[in-house]
This record gives C-alpha cells, structure tokens and sequence, in this order.
C-alpha cells in the first residue's frame, strides 16, 4: 500500500530526535521531481541552498550557517498586469530578507516560487550574494525565460 | 558540488531529504520529505505545484495533555480534510518523540477524504 511505503520512508528519516543524519547526495533525481542541494563557503559564512524543480513551481531553501527552515515567502506574477507580488508565510512580517530574492526570481523565471530563508536581517551584502547564487543555479537548470532579441 | 578548499573533508549537506514517487489511485504523487533543524517539510503533489501550504505544530504544557495547533498558511482555506491531514501528520511526529513543527504542502487533484486523503498518509 502506499501509506505503508510512505511510512517505511518516514522512519528511515529518523524523525526521533536521537535519529542520526544519513549521508545525502548532493543532487537527487527520483520521480519527476528533482532535489539539488549544494553549499558554497564564503569568506566568514557559508550558505546552503536546496531547490525543489516542481513542473510548475519552484521550492527553494537557502540556509545560512545553520539548518533552519526559517521565513516562508510565497511569490508569483498576479492580475492585472503580472506584476510580481510577495507574501509572507511563515515569520515575522518585520523581517523580509527573502522577499527581495523571492520577488527577483519570479521575474527571472515568470514562475511561481516559495522561498524559505533564514538570512538575518540587515545583511544586504549577504542577502545580494545568496540569490546571486542562487540565481546561478537556477540557471544552469534552465529555469530562465529566453531574452528577447530586439531588432536594428 | 560544494566550493571550499580542497583539503578539508567533504561535509555533509545539514539538511537530509528524501524523494520518492508514489500511484495514488492512478494518479502520480511526487513526494518530498526535508528535515531542517527546527521543523519538517513534507510536500506531496499531484498537480506539479506545491498547492496549498498547511503549519501545524505542538503545544506542550506540564498539566494538560499536549494539543496541537493546525493553520493553512497558502491556497484552499475551506478543505477540512486538508487540516485533518497536517493534523494526523504532526500528531504521527510527535509520537515518535519529534516536537518540531510541520509545514505540510498538499497539491492534490481530489480533496475527497475518502477517496484520496487516507491513501496519501
């Protein structure tokens, strides 16, 4: 039965707080959704990123020197004109570090994105070089809308 | 991939994942399961797209027993049977001894309890 396997996988995640992390590779591809996970170590930080690839909708987790989920920010193009809107999910509302980065990158995909970040706050610099990096990423797995070639 | 330098050991990624596909009366559900270090993330999909967002998480005290506390942070806010599965959910976590929160994403092609809801959890 489905619920069974569902189960069997729960627990092979060891949900138990004394549960020990397996080892994950670093990019897996089952079933139709794919999960990339990287690292980049900068001077003094070192920034995780995890995307999602949903065929309509993008997931992505960006984790700075610690594995919390942190704020949750929905963003998507909206009527009249498809201009990008933000909501925030999960969080203070005070604190928006990844709304910026979520808003950016449904400009730069046209697709839906759900962002979860745990930045902290009043760090721009580090802000602006996640979703650099992040937008990278997204790049190489052809995520962004082709530019338009304007004519002379 | 990771970048650093070439002699330290290769670390881990500090968030494990698990991806799976499964045939839910005939309808494929991608699944994803995330341990982050303070909650849970479990997305299942049907439809290729996160759907509606559910938070559910416990509340202990010392004297009553422990209750937990469900809200549809995104998408379809009048699916009960959506918050009785992020319900069922968390309170499966927390019998295994988890007190982290759950965000449970549910993009499902049919909201019937009977139908699909059960088969998924």
């Amino acid at each position: 039965m489905a619920s069974e396997e569902l189960e069997e996988n729960l627990s092979e995640l060891q949900i138990g707080e004394n549960g020990e992390k397996k080892p994950v590779e670093n990019d897996v591809s089952e079933g139709a959704v794919k999960v990339s996970c990287f690292t980049e170590d900068l001077q003094d930080v070192t920034l995780h990123f995890q995307i999602v690839n949903f065929s309509k909708q993008i997931y992505a987790w960006i984790g700075c020197n610690s594995a919390k989920l942190g704020h949750l920010y929905a963003a998507a193009t909206t009527r009249p004109n498809n201009n990008v809107s933000v909501t925030s999910l999960l969080g203070s509302t005070s604190d928006n570090t990844g709304s910026s980065i979520a808003r950016r990158i449904v400009l730069k995909t046209g697709l839906n994105v759900v962002i979860a970040c745990n930045i902290p706050k009043d760090s721009p610099m580090l802000e602006a070089t996640a979703e650099r990096k992040l937008v990278e990423r997204l790049a190489s797995l052809g995520y962004f809308r082709p530019k338009e070639k304007h004519s002379n | 991939m990771e970048t650093g330098s070439n002699n330290s050991l290769p670390t881990q990624f500090p968030v494990s994942h698990k991806s799976f596909s499964l045939n839910i009366k005939g309808n494929k559900t991608d699944i994803v399961i995330c341990k982050y270090d303070d909650s849970f993330m479990v997305m299942a999909t049907q439809i290729g797209c996160m759907g509606t967002i559910l938070h559910a998480r416990k509340e202990e005290s010392v004297s009553t027993d422990p209750t937990f506390h469900v809200a549809v942070i995104f998408g379809k806010r009048d699916e009960p049977f959506l918050v009785a599965c992020a319900r069922q959910l968390i309170e499966h976590t927390s019998s295994y001894g988890s007190t982290r929160p759950l965000v449970l994403s549910l993009g499902l092609k049919d909201h019937s309890p009977v139908i699909n809801l059960p088969s998924v959890f």
